[in-house]
């Protein structure tokens, strides 16, 4: 039996869906299954198995990785991985959890017991990761805003924090996510698009970003209202390339006078 | 808009087809349009729930492409699509006068519709008069229980029970169903029901099947029952839609056997 430290990698968004030239994070979260060949299993179900997505997935991984995915909605074409579900996603180095919809995701893989096998992957060392409800989900709560008036959906609850994805690209994400912990919701990780949260354990590890300037954040309500601490980020590219400018430390200071203020 | 009133049981209609309409049936509209007329207005507003195959485009698309001349309302409401919506899935289905379901896992549509409090929303809205209609997975869902491929091998799965028999979809084009539903039925696991082959429509007002009909000559379907432990048979033939007069004549059993047998050796070919 391998003894392996349970690894989360959770998203803001980015990874091969979202960043066609840009392999910063899938590298980073490949290399922490310490293999050169990983067997990495994608789960679409949040995006309702879209035939695209899995083509997407398959273009990055395919090599250097022995990739295969699971669809639970064509389990009777069965390739013999959905025959035994629990057998293929524990044999894994990584499960990779596409993008979508998070309660429809949940929903399907309860019907089908995916809920407790990714719980023990977790636990057996298998690195979970995935952007946006790829993200969301392994967390106790999560901010959903799919329809109607944004709330917090219970996640899988691997990490007993509250988890915001998205938090620079839609701007009104910070606002809803502040006024659910001041509402209740439990302390938590925002981050940004191309930023992941690294959990060893349930521990924040390490803040990695493949975008110069990506911002992450504790978020948590003190008595004197929602306090938003910045987090370090380590941009996992080369600092003399290209960048974008890094407009995080005046943003970050406006964010906190606009805390501050409120 | 103002609530609708709730209906008398006896008035509620749920159309099932065991496979047809425009997702298996690219050629032949004769149920598509059938479903339209199930409702009393004249242009009724109807919606496309294509969750059990996972909101795929390629549905999306083919249901619109169907209804978009015909005289009715068509929208499609998607639950793994992200953002933009602003109104709430109980707003959405409340105006609808046809829900129509397509086909795919019954086991993700209902843990998705559960997921979103969607099976309660239709439930109310079948109790205020809506149709409610569908083909295999989203036929099946309105009744106790069925037969779903969603884990693989065919397999007993309960419904949402708004009627209280049984049905197994795809009778001639998936037959690996068949048998499992009649051993459920015999076993006391599943009510007496119905099969229904691709083509096949079973029309319920209320509990009653107040008529069952086809877009395919020589498809039917079957009523079973266990009576003192034996299965109990009779055959359905349905009012084949589009026929004018009585001049087409189903074929006999042997043709019938003969396709199945065709069928099934192309691998079934039918939609889960």
């Amino acid at each position: 039996m391998r003894t392996r430290t349970p690894q989360i990698v959770a998203l803001g968004g980015g990874g091969f869906s979202m960043e066609k030239e840009n392999t910063l994070l899938d590298d980073y979260v490949l290399s922490l299954t310490r293999t050169r060949h990983p067997r990495v299993c994608f789960l679409p179900t949040a995006s309702g198995d879209a035939d695209h997505y899995i083509v997407r997935f398959y273009r990055r991984f395919s090599t250097p990785c022995e990739a295969s995915h699971v669809s639970l909605f064509r389990r009777d074409q069965g390739t013999g991985i959905e025959e035994d579900l629990e057998s293929h996603l524990l044999s894994r180095d990584l499960i990779y959890v596409g993008g979508g919809n998070l309660v429809s995701m949940l929903g399907t893989w309860r019907a089908h017991g995916l809920d407790e096998i990714l719980h023990r992957a977790w636990r057996s060392g298998v690195v979970l990761c995935g952007p946006s409800a790829g993200s969301l989900c392994w967390f106790a709560e999560a901010l959903s805003a799919f329809h109607g008036s944004p709330r917090a959906v219970p996640g899988l609850g691997l990490l007993p924090y509250s988890n915001c994805v998205h938090y620079d690209a839609e701007p009104q994400r910070r606002e809803e996510y502040h006024s659910l912990v001041g509402e209740g919701m439990r302390e938590g990780y925002a981050a940004d698009d191309g930023v992941g949260l690294h959990f060893r354990g349930t521990r924040l590890a390490r803040v990695i970003s493949s975008r110069p300037g990506g911002q992450a954040y504790h978020v948590q309500a003190t008595a004197e209202g929602i306090r938003e601490t910045p987090l370090d980020v380590r941009y996992l590219g080369t600092r003399n390339a290209p960048a974008r400018p890094r407009l995080h430390e005046p943003v970050a200071d406006t964010r906190r006078a606009r805390i501050a203020a409120a | 808009m103002s609530e609708r009133p709730v209906v008398e049981p006896g008035q509620r209609v749920i159309f099932a087809m065991g496979g047809g309409g425009f997702t298996m049936e690219p050629n032949n509209p004769l149920l598509d349009v059938f479903i339209l007329t199930l409702s009393p207005r004249p242009t009724p507003r109807i919606l496309f729930l294509p969750t059990a195959a996972g909101d795929p485009n390629a549905q999306i698309n083919a249901f619109h492409e169907r209804f978009a001349d015909r005289a009715c309302v068509p929208t499609s409401l998607s639950l793994f699509r992200l953002g933009g919506m602003t109104r709430s899935l109980a707003e959405i289905v409340a105006e609808q006068d046809i829900v129509y379901t397509g086909g795919g896992s019954m086991r993700n549509l209902l843990a998705i519709w559960r997921a979103h409090h969607l099976d309660a929303i239709l439930v109310d809205a079948w109790q205020r008069g809506t149709v409610l209609a569908g083909l295999s997975a989203g036929a099946m869902c309105w009744f106790s229980g069925g037969i779903s491929r969603s884990s693989g091998a065919p397999e007993v799965i309960a419904g949402l029970g708004l009627l209280p028999g049984s049905l197994t979809v795809h009778a001639d084009g998936e037959p690996d169903r068949l048998p499992v539903w009649l051993e459920a039925i015999r076993a006391g696991e599943l009510p007496g029901g119905w099969a229904a082959d691709d083509g096949v429509g079973l029309s319920f007002r209320g509990e009653r099947l107040e008529r069952v009909v086809s877009s395919r000559p020589g498809a039917s379907a079957l009523r079973v029952d266990a009576v003192d432990g034996e299965l109990v048979r009779a055959r359905v033939t349905p009012e084949l839609l589009g026929a004018e007069s009585t001049s087409l004549l189903a074929p006999d059993e042997d043709v019938r056997e003969l396709r199945r047998v065709h069928r099934f050796r192309q691998g079934g070919g039918g939609y889960r």
